[in-house]
């Protein structure tokens, strides 16, 4: 068996990432119960206006994000500025829309943006070590096993929006699979339509895929670096379609179909990863 | 009225009240799941339908119950919920 020099260094260069992957995941387990605790005291802080103090909570958030992907970038384990993503999206309250391909999605818009409340699930909003950022960042407990306990979280949602946050919402509700879309929720589209903002599009996209379902951490792609990229797809205004939760949603999830299959399907599909025929069919049916 | 009009009536209201464009009443099944995989219904659909059963069946479904889900399970299980809510206000009215 005989080993090309570039096939030699593609594997170091692969075991150096990984290495780089453990060192980073050892750092983070080291180091983030004193960065919750730093949070948590932040949030306990005394205040006269709790606005203010989320706003800044908000903007440590989105400095430690910044940071991680900073750091991620220059260990050559993602490759994305959030300096020099979604630059093209308009000030002020919006419902920010994304597909949900890897982990890093939240972080990555939220950097970009400088911020932005999120609509967490209840176990995780509850969880000890994580309520000072959950609280104090002003983000929204989403509802539990009870379908009616949607209209409390709708009205947190709409209240975060009137105070001039930024509401990230991925509509799909889980992460999806690369070249798919979970069928998307009407939540956002009510929230945008009830506080009367924009919903602006963002496609991401990660190649080589990393950190998806199929591509957990420990899988550091051999391929390359995966390269995060966030693209505004459009700004819809809920005027436009009479502030309609179900138009509005349709139009945006149409959206996002065409750009899969123009886009993600045309690329090409590393060996590790499901055909393009196999994954390229989009959304998985719903009737209504 | 009849058991089975409750489960007509509500499968008609859920095919008019949340604008089902490809659905027919007809094709519900009683114990097909409302969510999810089922007739894909989401959560602002469950708020919907909550509101049209209050005005149609003079039902009213409290917030923060851990059995709605059970109750909006499928067809069937609703129209069960809903007869039950009749029966409890017909006996406090006698």
């Amino acid at each position: 068996m005989s080993f090309s020099s570039e096939s030699v260094l593609g594997g170091a260069d692969h075991l150096l990432r990984l290495a780089m992957a453990g060192l980073t995941v050892g750092l983070y387990t080291l180091l983030s119960p004193f960065g919750y605790t730093f949070f948590a005291l932040l949030y306990l802080l005394p205040t006269r206006d709790p606005l203010a103090r989320t706003r800044r909570l908000q903007a440590v958030t989105a400095w430690a994000f910044r940071f991680m992907h900073d750091w991620l970038r220059a260990l050559r384990l993602t490759d994305f500025d959030p300096r020099l993503a979604l630059r093209d999206v308009p000030p002020g309250p919006k419902v920010v829309v994304a597909n949900h391909p890897t982990l890093m999605d939240v972080t990555s818009i939220a950097a970009a943006l400088g911020g932005g409340v999120s609509i967490a699930k209840p176990t995780l909003f509850r969880r000890r070590s994580l309520a000072p950022i959950m609280r104090g960042a002003g983000h929204v407990e989403g509802p539990g096993r009870d379908p009616l306990s949607a209209r409390r979280a709708l009205d947190d949602a709409v209240t975060r929006l009137e105070q001039g946050f930024t509401l990230i919402i991925f509509p799909e509700g889980t992460r999806s699979h690369p070249g798919m879309l979970h069928p998307f929720s009407r939540a956002a589209f009510e929230i945008a339509c009830r506080a009367r903002v924009p919903v602006v599009s963002v496609a991401i996209t990660c190649e080589p895929v990393w950190l998806s379902k199929e591509v957990p951490l420990r899988r550091v792609p051999r391929a390359g670096v995966p390269v995060l990229r966030l693209a505004t797809l459009a700004v819809d205004d809920p005027a436009d379609v009479d502030f309609s939760s179900r138009r509005l949603g349709r139009r945006v999830e149409e959206r996002f179909q065409h750009w899969l299959a123009a886009t993600v399907c045309d690329r090409p599909v590393p060996p590790s990863e499901p055909s393009k025929d196999a994954s390229c069919p989009t959304t998985p049916s719903k009737s209504a | 009225m009849s058991d089975d009009t409750i489960e007509e009536r509500l499968k008609t209201l859920i095919v008019e009240t949340l604008a089902l464009e490809d659905v027919e009443p007809s094709s519900i099944e009683n114990d097909m799941p409302l969510f999810g995989e089922g007739l894909g219904l989401d959560s602002i659909d469950a708020l919907e339908l909550a509101l049209a059963i209050q005005t149609e069946f003079g039902v009213r479904t409290q917030e923060n119950d851990e059995k709605n889900r059970e109750y909006y399970y499928s067809v069937s299980s609703l129209a069960n919920f809903i007869r039950d809510r009749q029966a409890q206000a017909a006996d406090a009215k006698a």
